[in-house]
């Protein structure tokens, strides 16, 4: 069942993505991608929910369930901030990023058919579970609007701006203050997922998952100091945004 | 029943004529009411903005309606009212004319959204008085369905064809709105004013203007209800601003890369759209390698503006098509 909700979830989301690349207004809300994506995120708390119930504890025990997590953590944000902030395009360049998280999660062994439920629960442990990945639906969100000021940044350096791409790109500043805004929250959801790793049941003092979080956690302050400490060139914050994402996800693929 | 406008605009009279005719928002309505009364108009809806004012009509005989509105109208602007400042349009091209207006292919800036809503606020002034009935309500109704269409269906509100206009569109992609930005004006130009006046108009929030001559500077400033900076100190106002527009006669370049390398901390490696519409050029090349930094000369703003004046015909051709179908369609006002 769960499997099947994140299908149609997964479908919902490319949906309004195509919608999102044929019907776009300017500055305007498209009513059909947040539809979609407002129904997709259902879907995905429906998924949440049920394997939450198999598991008896927040469903993260396995690769399938983080992505999905991660999956539902990125359209919340995207619920917030894009309709919020009329960040155009901003769902037509998230819905293929949420759809590869789900394609992957719905590939068989993935995500555990069977999870075995668990009898005791670790609070302390199922919040750093759950605010990190919240904190990466952040950053991934971040990493998006860093991919879009890349582009909107080229198409204006080299003076390209008769494409159909240009013109729907929202304004530079726009995509730069979310960039900034969502590191931000990213980085402090992130430390209460880091604190609450230290107050966990755990086997060894520094197990190398908590240190690559740790590691993640001190790139984004990193990049948050820098910002409002002394500045930052644009295009640099963004490159660094999507490379810090980019290897604190493969980081967290292999430890 | 017949449909009459006859109007006035910026192509066929000018400012000091079309202030005569100007018709505050507030008495739109009354001036619809007056209208009524004038012979053979049965119903009427004035519209007035800064760049026109027309007159709607229902009317048994347009002909008779139409004389006695022009005696009207004489009555008010006495002799300075020539008859090529007026233009008349009746039944189809009347519809047609409300289309044009409604969609903005009528207006001084081709494509502005706003005139719909100066439409509406005079149709809704005539029907709240009264004025209005069954002929002009189907006319209106109507050129609003039709002026929606041609916005939703074309981009004719895209692509600028004059250099202030292409600067200000690329102003706002990088800046959002306009009112969080400040601009600093080097060289009191013509083409600097107008550009400098078109951010303004969109909401940029400060103007510095410098001049070599200080007292230029000190007018366009006041002029702009800016601040004028002495030539000599233009660089340290360069870590304020978001826009620097540049047109002096300098045989050399005015701004260089090491201007802006000594703010670029100061100003926290903001984004900075430098324009440069002198000819020779005022901004050294290598300003526009800075990260930051869009530069953009004058000879790369006309070539968008060439490329907006191509999309904008073709795309006024497709608005032309749709009012005509959308008329042709109704079977309305003489179609």
């Amino acid at each position: 069942m769960a499997q099947w909700l994140l299908v149609v979830a997964t479908v919902l989301v490319v949906f309004g993505g195509v919608w999102g690349a044929t019907s776009f207004r300017p500055g305007g809300r498209n009513i059909g991608t947040l539809s979609c994506m407002i129904l997709a995120f259902i879907c995905q708390m429906g998924v949440l929910g049920i394997r939450g119930e198999l598991r008896g504890k927040c469903p993260l025990g396995d690769y399938g369930e983080i992505l999905a997590f991660l999956a539902w953590a990125l359209v919340l944000f995207y619920l917030v901030v894009g309709p919020a902030y009329r960040l155009s395009l901003l769902g037509l360049f998230t819905a293929p990023v949420v759809a590869v998280f789900q394609v992957v999660a719905v590939l068989p062994g993935v995500m555990d058919r069977d999870p075995v439920a668990v009898v005791e629960v670790d609070p302390w442990g199922e919040a750093h579970a759950a605010f990190s990945v919240l904190s990466y639906g952040a950053f991934a969100l971040a990493a998006i609007a860093a991919l879009m000021f890349l582009v909107l940044n080229k198409k204006l350096k080299d003076q390209q701006l008769g494409s159909s791409l240009f013109r729907k790109l929202p304004p530079a500043r726009s995509l730069l203050d979310s960039i900034v805004r969502l590191t931000s929250i990213g980085a402090g959801i992130l430390t209460i997922g880091i604190i609450s790793a230290f107050l966990m049941e755990r086997d060894s003092a520094l197990g190398s998952h908590l240190i690559a979080a740790i590691a993640t956690w001190l790139a984004y302050l990193a990049v948050v100091f820098m910002y409002f400490w002394r500045g930052i060139t644009p295009r640099r914050l963004s490159s660094s945004v999507i490379v810090v994402f980019i290897l604190s996800l493969l980081v967290f693929a292999f430890v | 029943m017949g449909i009459l406008c006859l109007g006035l605009n910026h192509q066929t009279a000018p400012v000091e004529i079309r202030e005569i005719f100007a018709v505050s928002e507030s008495r739109l309505g009354e001036h619809s009411g007056r209208l009524c009364e004038v012979e053979g108009v049965e119903e009427s809806v004035v519209l007035s903005t800064c760049n026109r004012t027309e007159y709607y009509a229902a009317a048994v005989d347009c002909g008779v309606a139409s004389d006695h509105l022009r005696e009207f109208l004489q009555s008010q602007a006495g002799s300075r009212l020539r008859v090529e400042h007026l233009y008349e349009k009746q039944q189809l091209e009347a519809a047609r004319h409300l289309c044009r207006v409604v969609s903005g292919i009528d207006s001084m800036v081709l494509g502005e959204t706003e005139i719909f809503g100066q439409v509406k606020k005079a149709y809704q002034a005539a029907l709240e008085k009264g004025a209005t009935a069954r002929s002009l309500n189907q006319l209106f109704q109507k050129a609003f369905g039709v002026g929606k269409k041609v916005r939703t269906n074309t981009s004719i509100q895209q692509g600028q064809t004059s250099v202030g206009s292409v600067a200000v569109d690329l102003a706002e992609k990088i800046f959002g709105h306009l009112r969080d930005s400040k601009v600093m004006v080097i060289g009191a130009g013509e083409i600097s004013r107008m550009t400098a006046k078109s951010l303004l108009s969109r909401g940029a929030r400060s103007i510095f203007v410098t001049n070599r001559s200080y007292e230029r500077a000190k007018e366009l400033a006041n002029e702009l209800n800016g601040e004028s900076v002495r030539f000599d100190q233009w660089h340290e106002v360069l870590q304020e601003v978001d826009v620097v527009i540049s047109s002096t006669g300098a045989p050399h370049a005015v701004m260089k890369r090491e201007h802006v390398e000594a703010v670029r901390r100061k100003r926290r490696y903001r984004p900075l759209f430098a324009i440069d519409i002198a000819v020779p050029r005022d901004i050294e090349v290598e300003v526009g390698d800075i990260e930051e930094v869009y530069l953009y000369d004058i000879d790369a703003l006309k070539e968008i503006a060439m490329e907006g004046k191509g999309q904008r015909a073709d795309q006024i051709k497709l608005c032309e098509r749709i009012i005509d179908q959308e008329l042709i369609e109704s079977g309305l006002f003489g179609s």
